[in-house]
C-alpha cells in the first residue's frame, strides 16, 4: 500500500476545500431559495426600513387647546407652541368635554389647558401652571408636546423676569434670565432621528438574520436532497471536517463581503445617515463579526431538517434580538439573566460595535470588548461547527456502510438461495 | 338532502382530525405555536420589567470644583433617571467614555462657574447626551435640562431668600409658569406598557401567518393536498375550515393567555374590561390565519409563501406605528399601513385598554379586522387549483 505523506493530504485538503467552496458557490446562485435571503432581502429590506423611518422625527403632532384665560399672554403661549415645529394647534374647545370627544375622534394627541388665573397670577407675581394632556399611545407625541410646552414656557418665563427687573442695559436682562447659561448637545445624533438611531442596529442584524436562514435553508436543501437525510453527502471530497467548513465557510464570507459593503456603507449613504467610522476600523470589525455569523449560523443550521423550516425557526427571533441587544432598551435596563443570554449571539456584539464605530466614530479601542468577543464567538462558533459537522460525517458514513451491510446481507441471501 | 349534509360534518370532522394528527406529528408544529409565543410573552416583559429605565449611567466633567459645582452634580446623580458614574478631566475624555459605552451622557461644568455666577458674568454649562441611544438620550435629556434649569435658578434664588422673599415668592420669581404634564392612562411612562402591549400579539401574528402558511404549503410540497381534499369531500371550503379549525383553537388560547398574564397577571391599563380585548385578540388571530391563507393562494411555492409571510410580518412591527407613529410617515406607508392587521390591533387597543373608550370608537378598526377574515374567499379558486394541479420546484 502506497504511504499517504503530510504534504499529499494538505494538498489533498486544500484542493478539496476549494471544489466544496465552488460548489457550494454556484447552489447558493442556483438555489431560489437562497438567493432571495443572501441577495433580495439584504438588498430590498433596508430600503424598505429607510423608506419608513426616513422622515426621522414626528413634526406638527396634532393639539387642541382649551383657553379659559383667553388673556394675550394665554394667546402669546398657544401661539408660541404652534409657531414650534413640533406642534400644530388643531383647534380651539370651549371645554374639556369637547377636547376629550375630540381626543376620542383621533383628531388630536394631546391637549393644552390653561387655567382662568393664568394671566392673573401672572400678573400678581404667584407662580401658575399651564396643563398639559398627552395620549400615550405613542410615547413620540409626549415628547413632542412637553419639549415645546416646556421651551415656549422658559421663553416666557424669562420675558417676565426681564420685565419684572426692570433693568437698564441689554446685558442685564440676558443675566437676570439666565445668571448661568446653559446648552444641550445632542452628540452622534444631533437631529434626534428615529432612523439614526434604529436602522444602524437592523443593518447589522440584517446580516446575521439573513446569513441564518440562507445557510439554514441550504442546509435543509441538502438533508432533502440525501438519501438518508444527511447534512454531508457522500463524495469523495466531503472527507474532512476542515475542509468542508473552510470550505463552504469561505464560500459564504465571499457573498457576505460584498453584501455587508452594500448594506453598511451605501444604505446608509442612501439615507444621508450619520457615517463617521474610519473604512479601516470598520472593515477590521466587519471580518470577525462576518466570521462570527457565518460559523454560528452553520452551527444553528444543524437543527433544519427540511429546506422552508429555517423559517419558521429564525424569522421571529428577530425581534427579541433586535430588543436584547441594548439599542432601543438601553443596555444598563437589561436584566443581568437576558444580559448573559445576548452573549450568544454576534448579533448583540456587532451591534453596538457598529453604532459606536459608524455613528460615534470610535476606533478599535473603544470597541475592544466587542470586537475580541466576537474573535471569542468566532472561535468559538467554528469549533462547535466542526465538530457538529464531524458529528455529520460519521453518521452519514454509518449510514452508507449500514446499508452496505444491508445490500451485502441481501446479496448473501440471494446467492444462497440460488445454490440451493 | 339530509345525507348530504351529514356527510359535509362527517368529512368536516375527518379533516379536523387528519390536522390534529398532524400537528402532534411534528415538533416544529408545537415550537412555532405554543413554545415561541410563550418565549416571547415572558421574554419582552421580563426585559423591560423595570418599566421606566432608572439610573442611566452618566458622566460628569468638573473643571469649576467648588461647592457650587459640586451641588448641581450631587442634585443630579439624585434624578431618578441618571446616575453619576466617572468623573473626567477634560472633554475628551468623557467623549471616549461615550464612545466605550460606558456613559450615556456626560455633564460639562466649565472654570470658575460659581465666580463668575456670582459676579454676574455668565458662565455657561453643558450637557451631552448620545442620541444614538435614543431612549436613553431623551430621558437623560429631560433630567439635565432640568438640572441646568435649576443651577441658574439656585443662584437667583440665593439672591432673592437674601432679599427676604418666602419660598413660595421666590419660586413664583424664577419660574412664573410652570408645566404641569399629565401622561394620559400611563402616568409612569412605562415602556413595558407602551411596548409590550402590541409587541406580544404582533409576534403571535407572525407566527400565526408563518404556521398558516406552512400547514398548507407543505401539503402541496409533500403531495398530500390531494389527500387532503379528498378527505374533505372535494370541497375547499371544508378541507380549509378543517385544516385550520384546530389551529385557530390553539392560537385563540393563546391570545387569551397573553390577555390575562397583561391585564390580570401584570395589571397592564385595561380601562375598557377585558372582553373587548380578548374579542380584539380572536379577530387578530382570525385576520392573521386569513392573511396567511391570502399568502400561500396567491404564491403557493413553499418558500415564496413564507417569504411573503415573513416580510410581511417583520414590517407589521415598524408599519404598525406604536413605535414610530404612522402620521410621521410618507403618505404611502401611511395608506398602506391599513394592509396590516397588527395596525388595527394596535388602534383598538389604544382605544379600548389604553384609554377606556367605547367601542363604538374603534368601529372602522374592527370592520377592517372583518375585511381581513373575508379575504380568502377570493383566492378559494386559485388555492385549489394550487392544490390539485401545482408542482412543487425545490
Amino acid at each position: 500500500m502506497k504511504e499517504v505523506t503530510i504534504k499529499d493530504k494538505i494538498s489533498q485538503g486544500i484542493q478539496d476545500l476549494f471544489y466544496i467552496w465552488k460548489r457550494e458557490f454556484r447552489t447558493t446562485f442556483r438555489d431560489q431559495g437562497v438567493l432571495i435571503f443572501f441577495i433580495l432581502v439584504p438588498l430590498l429590506y433596508p430600503l424598505l426600513y429607510g423608506f419608513i423611518y426616513t422622515n426621522e422625527v414626528v413634526r406638527e403632532v396634532p393639539t387642541i387647546v382649551v383657553d379659559d384665560s383667553r388673556s394675550s399672554q394665554s394667546r402669546e403661549f398657544i401661539r408660541k407652541v404652534d409657531a414650534t415645529s413640533d406642534v400644530e394647534i388643531k383647534s380651539y374647545c370651549s371645554n374639556m368635554e369637547e377636547a376629550k370627544q375630540m381626543m376620542k375622534d383621533r383628531k388630536a394627541y394631546g391637549l393644552i389647558y390653561i387655567p382662568n388665573h393664568f394671566s392673573r397670577d401672572i400678573a400678581q407675581g404667584k407662580q401658575t401652571q399651564v396643563s398639559i394632556y398627552c395620549d400615550m399611545s405613542g410615547l413620540l407625541y409626549y415628547k413632542s408636546i412637553l419639549i415645546s410646552a416646556t421651551a415656549v414656557s422658559l421663553n416666557m418665563n424669562k420675558n417676565i423676569k426681564i420685565s419684572r427687573a426692570g433693568n437698564t442695559t441689554n446685558r442685564q436682562d440676558e443675566i437676570t434670565a439666565h445668571p448661568i447659561e446653559y446648552e444641550d448637545v445632542a452628540i452622534f445624533n444631533p437631529q434626534n432621528g428615529f432612523a439614526a438611531f434604529l436602522i444602524p442596529a437592523v443593518l447589522i442584524l440584517l446580516i446575521q438574520q439573513t446569513l441564518l436562514l440562507g445557510i439554514g435553508l441550504s442546509a435543509g436543501t441538502a438533508r432533502e436532497h440525501n438519501r438518508f437525510k444527511d447534512l454531508v453527502p457522500i463524495n469523495r471530497h466531503y472527507n474532512g471536517t476542515l475542509r468542508i467548513v473552510f470550505g463552504k465557510g469561505l464560500s459564504y464570507f465571499m457573498v457576505y463581503s460584498i453584501v455587508a459593503v452594500y448594506v453598511l456603507c451605501v444604505v446608509p449613504r442612501i439615507f444621508n445617515l450619520n457615517q463617521i467610522g474610519l473604512p479601516s476600523t470598520l472593515i477590521l470589525f466587519m471580518l470577525p463579526y462576518l466570521a462570527a455569523c457565518i460559523f454560528f449560523a452553520m452551527t444553528a443550521s444543524i437543527a433544519i431538517r427540511n429546506r422552508e423550516t429555517c423559517m419558521l425557526i429564525f424569522v421571529f427571533t428577530s425581534v427579541p434580538l433586535l430588543f436584547i441587544s441594548g439599542i432601543s432598551w438601553p443596555g444598563a435596563a437589561i436584566p443581568d439573566f437576558w444580559r448573559y443570554v445576548s452573549y450568544i449571539f454576534p448579533s448583540t456584539f456587532g451591534i453596538n460595535g457598529f453604532v459606536r464605530i459608524n455613528n460615534m466614530g470610535a476606533t478599535l479601542n473603544e470597541v475592544t470588548v466587542e470586537y475580541q468577543a466576537l474573535w471569542l464567538q468566532a472561535g468559538f462558533y467554528f469549533l462547535t461547527t466542526c465538530w457538529v459537522y464531524r458529528w455529520q460525517i460519521i453518521s452519514s458514513r454509518k449510514h452508507v456502510l449500514n446499508k452496505y451491510k444491508e445490500m451485502k446481507a441481501k446479496e448473501q441471501l440471494a446467492s444462497r438461495e440460488i445454490t440451493e | 338532502m339530509m345525507e348530504v349534509k351529514q356527510k359535509k360534518y362527517i368529512s368536516l370532522w375527518q379533516v379536523i382530525k387528519r390536522e390534529c394528527k398532524r400537528l402532534v406529528s411534528r415538533p416544529l408544529y408545537l415550537f412555532c405555536m405554543v413554545i415561541a409565543p410563550l418565549f416571547c410573552y415572558i421574554f419582552f416583559t421580563s426585559l423591560m420589567e423595570s418599566g421606566l429605565p432608572k439610573n442611566l449611567p452618566i458622566g460628569a466633567v468638573d473643571l469649576d470644583n467648588s461647592s457650587t459645582s459640586r451641588s448641581i452634580l450631587r442634585n443630579l446623580d439624585a434624578f431618578e433617571q441618571s446616575q453619576i458614574v466617572a468623573r473626567y478631566e477634560s472633554f475628551d475624555e468623557a467623549r471616549i467614555a461615550m464612545q466605550r459605552g460606558d456613559i450615556y451622557g456626560f455633564f460639562y461644568i466649565p472654570e470658575e462657574l460659581a465666580s463668575k455666577a456670582i459676579s454676574g458674568r455668565q458662565p455657561k454649562i453643558s450637557y451631552y447626551t448620545n442620541n444614538s441611544y435614543l431612549i436613553a438620550g431623551s430621558l437623560l435629556f429631560k433630567d439635565m435640562k432640568m438640572m441646568s434649569e435649576l443651577a441658574g435658578g439656585a443662584v437667583a434664588r440665593a439672591t432673592l431668600y437674601a432679599k427676604g422673599a418666602t419660598k413660595d415668592q421666590a419660586m413664583a420669581a424664577l419660574q412664573p409658569i410652570v408645566i404641569d404634564t399629565h401622561p394620559l392612562n400611563n402616568p409612569w411612562l412605562n415602556y413595558s406598557v407602551y411596548l409590550c402591549n402590541t409587541l406580544v400579539p404582533g409576534v403571535l401574528m407572525l407566527l400565526i401567518f408563518m404556521t398558516t402558511v406552512y400547514s398548507i404549503g407543505v401539503e402541496i410540497k409533500d403531495r398530500t393536498a390531494r389527500e387532503w381534499l379528498r378527505i374533505g369531500n372535494n370541497s375547499m371550503y371544508i378541507s380549509l375550515a378543517g385544516k385550520l379549525m384546530p389551529q385557530t383553537v390553539v392560537f385563540f388560547i393563546m391570545s387569551i393567555f397573553y390577555n390575562v398574564y397583561l391585564y390580570g397577571y401584570l395589571h397592564f391599563p385595561c380601562n375598557s374590561g377585558i372582553s373587548p380585548m380578548i374579542l380584539a385578540s380572536l379577530l387578530l388571530v382570525l385576520a392573521s390565519q386569513a392573511c396567511g391563507v391570502v399568502m400561500i393562494g396567491t404564491l403557493p411555492t413553499l418558500r415564496l409563501g413564507l417569504s411573503f409571510a415573513s416580510l410581511w410580518g417583520v414590517v407589521s412591527f415598524s408599519i404598525s406605528g406604536f413605535s414610530f407613529p404612522v402620521m410621521a410617515m410618507h403618505p404611502i406607508l401611511q395608506a398602506l399601513s391599513n394592509l396590516f392587521p397588527l395596525r388595527h390591533y394596535f388602534l383598538i387597543y389604544v382605544d379600548q385598554a389604553l384609554n377606556g373608550y367605547s367601542m363604538a370608537y374603534s368601529w372602522i378598526n374592527y370592520t377592517a379586522l372583518l375585511l381581513f377574515i373575508m379575504l380568502p374567499f377570493t383566492i378559494m379558486h386559485r388555492l385549489k387549483s394550487a392544490l390539485i394541479y401545482y408542482k412543487y420546484v425545490p
